[in-house]
């Protein structure tokens, strides 16, 4: 296994085509899941970057071929007022992360190679580094500041995945060339209040969840995993309090 | 038959399941049937009393009216026929989409074979415009829409609501002889121009998803919010504008071909015409969420939860009393367990039909159920309601039972300790 950071192989770069395709084999199965994630910027120039890396990396594919590609694209796709969604719902992006993940995709299936594409959901783990509102946050701001503030009463509805079930069923994927499009949810979905709860428990101490003046309407998501399930009957996802406990165990070094 | 002219002779093309049916009925009226396929084997078992399908009290009907039917290969045997029913079971891929190449064929060996005045009538299911496009000069050539179900076909055909005909022109009579069969049955005969009748059969069909459909995404509502579906079907049945036979139990999603077919056919003829179907299309994503039931109420509560459960499935077919498979939720659901032992048992179907190479083809119900760790009942056939929980608890090695058309007795599947999940209600 071949893997590959920035400091390597900058992809937002054009020699970044000419570097892989050195590195790659035809027989070789490529996971691409590199992006600059909405906390490095929102803005077009974020946006066109992330397209470069792309076009660099389906250049080199381009010249050397793959056995699989697997784009780790996100479920930013979907249109956010879509409560219910399924790998048949439309993708239908609201914002340019959204879009630049659905461009990638497309440009993906433009490679002649067997593709998968994965939209994983809220993704969490100790690792985190975009510290997006939910389990990560509501941690680091309970350990930071003993209390965990909610938008709104935290009435939303959200699927949280744990980032080991993520690498899980990638290489299970690859392992049996698994091709299409693929939603990585557990099929259980929690409010936010509820996360909230569940993180604050983890400490010994009292953490408060404060509760504020709601800014925006709410909106639920519910993933329907029915596909998942087919294809992965006996997979076990990480339930959310106890990857919620590990995180927490995790951080403060508890075995 | 009370009809004072000279008794008509029946003739059938096409001896699957709606000709055979519906000639074997037409005996049942005292009339002489001429039943006719270009298959000589298959004429040949027919001769044999062997029937390539079954329904209730279609062996019974046979043996009684060997007399009155004349079962042939020789399509020439259809001249002494004043009426012919063209009435060959029209397949249909995945996705609802009808085959017509064989109706095409029988149609034209029909109408090359039959007397100049014998009414030919078009009662397989096609798509509007059909009809009309076989007219030849002089040929009488008519559509009658078929409402047989699976499992109640023998009951539908001797006793059908009304008949609808599809007509050249609506305003001349019937032939007398096709008029005197259709009176035999003594219900309402409706004709009308051949593009009605023929939309009129997908528009019964329509109604009947919309109200399936209705019940299935309510009665999820119902498992998820503490509601119970079968308290709230009784007081819709006694509401005159939705009546007691409208179909609002739950199941698992449209199945037989024959709806998923129509719902085809609409979404097809909207999308040639700009109309709009977007409800059709809504219904068609309900009836496969809804038909995946079983398996994400066994992934939650088992497969997830064990290694290497032995799941019991009794039903195979699409439907109680069919052999059919045809979208047979309980097929879908076992494509989906092949890493899984099986314990399948079906009246009819055999586990055969099957393709899991660790299933076991069980002998009987609790031969099933033996050592299992949950049982799914996918097919409600009526020896499955006679099955006691009791028993069923004993011999299986776990408590959770799948039961979504609530086939056991509930409260006696809980008095026995077993875990009791059905559609409409929370487990």
């Amino acid at each position: 296994m071949l893997s590959l950071t920035s400091s390597e192989v900058d992809l937002t770069l054009p020699i970044a085509a000419e570097q892989l395709s050195k590195l790659l084999k035809s027989s070789d199965a490529v996971v691409m899941l590199s992006a600059l994630t909405p906390d490095k910027g929102r803005d077009i120039a974020t946006l066109m970057k992330n397209i470069a890396m792309m076009q660099h990396l389906c250049s080199a594919l381009g010249q050397t071929g793959c056995s699989h590609l697997v784009y780790f694209s996100s479920d930013a796709v979907y249109d956010t007022a879509i409560a219910r969604v399924t790998e048949s719902t439309p993708a239908s992006p609201q914002d340019l992360y959204g879009a630049m993940h659905r461009t990638r995709e497309i440009m993906a299936a433009g490679i002649r190679a067997p593709l998968l594409i994965l939209r994983p959901t809220l993704v969490y783990g100790v690792h985190d580094t975009h510290n997006a509102y939910g389990p990560n946050r509501f941690r680091r701001m309970a350990q930071k500041e003993g209390k965990i503030t909610l938008f709104g009463r935290g009435e939303e509805m959200r699927d949280h995945v744990h980032v080991e079930d993520i690498a899980t069923l990638t290489v299970r994927c690859l392992q049996q060339q698994s091709t299409g499009v693929l939603n990585m949810a557990t099929g259980v979905s929690n409010s936010f209040h509820d996360v909230a709860g569940l993180v604050a428990r983890q400490f010994g101490k009292r953490v408060e969840v404060v509760e504020t003046s709601r800014a925006n309407p709410i909106t639920h998501r519910h993933y329907d995993v029915t596909n998942l399930i087919k294809v992965f009957p006996d997979f076990r996802f990480i339930a959310l309090q106890d990857g919620i406990a590990r995180c927490h165990n995790e951080t403060t070094g508890v075995a | 038959m009370t009809s004072s002219i000279k008794q008509p002779i029946i003739g059938f093309a096409g001896m699957t399941h709606l000709g055979l049916v519906s000639g074997v009925c037409a005996s049942e009226k005292g009339f002489m049937v001429v039943c006719f396929d270009p298959d000589p084997s298959r004429i040949a078992n027919l001769r044999d009393g062997k029937l390539p399908v079954s329904e209730p009290q279609l062996d019974e009907l046979v043996a009684r009216n060997a007399a009155r039917l004349r079962f042939t290969a020789d399509v020439a045997d259809l001249k002494a026929c004043d009426i012919i029913y063209v009435a060959p079971d029209v397949a249909t891929d995945d996705l609802g989409q009808s085959d017509l190449r064989a109706i095409n064929l029988l149609l034209n060996s029909v109408l090359d074979s039959a007397r100049a005045d014998a009414a030919v009538v078009i009662l397989s299911q096609v798509p509007p415009g059909f009809t009309r496009g076989k007219q030849r000069e002089g040929r009488i050539l008519y559509y009658q829409v078929e409402t047989l179900i699976f499992g109640r076909a023998v009951e539908r055909a001797l006793f059908p609501e009304r008949y609808i005909i599809g007509c050249a022109d609506p305003t001349q009579p019937l032939p007398l002889a096709y008029g005197a069969f259709l009176k035999a049955h003594g219900c309402p005969i409706l004709p009308m121009r051949y593009e009605s009748a023929e939309l009129a059969k997908i528009s019964i069909n329509m109604c009947l998803v919309a109200s399936v459909s209705t019940a299935n995404t309510l009665a999820e509502l119902c498992e998820k919010i503490g509601a119970d579906w079968s308290e709230i079907v009784p007081a819709l049945k006694l509401d005159k504008r939705i009546g007691q036979y409208s179909y609002l139990a739950p199941g698992l999603g449209i199945a037989g071909g024959n709806l998923e077919r129509d719902l085809a056919t609409v979404c097809n003829f909207a999308d040639e015409y700009g109309t709009d179907a977007g409800v059709v299309r809504a219904w068609i994503a309900n009836s496969r969420h809804r038909r995946d039931w079983a398996l994400r109420t066994l992934h939650q509560n088992l497969l997830s939860k064990i290694n290497d459960p032995v799941i019991a499935v009794l039903g195979l077919a699409y439907k109680q009393d069919t052999h059919s498979t045809k979208n047979s939720p309980a097929i879908a659901l076992l494509s989906s367990l092949l890493p899984f032992q099986v314990r399948l048992f079906d009246p009819v179907v055999p586990a055969t039909a099957v393709p899991n190479p660790r299933r076991h083809s069980a002998a009987n119900e609790l031969d099933a159920c033996d050592g299992a760790d949950a049982l799914v009942v996918m097919t409600p056939w009526g020896q499955f309601r006679s099955l006691d929980p009791a028993k069923i608890a004993s011999c299986m090695r776990g408590k959770m039972v799948l039961d979504p058309y609530a086939v056991l007795d509930r409260a006696a599947c809980r008095n026995a300790g077993l875990e009791y999940h059905t559609l409409g209600t929370a487990a």
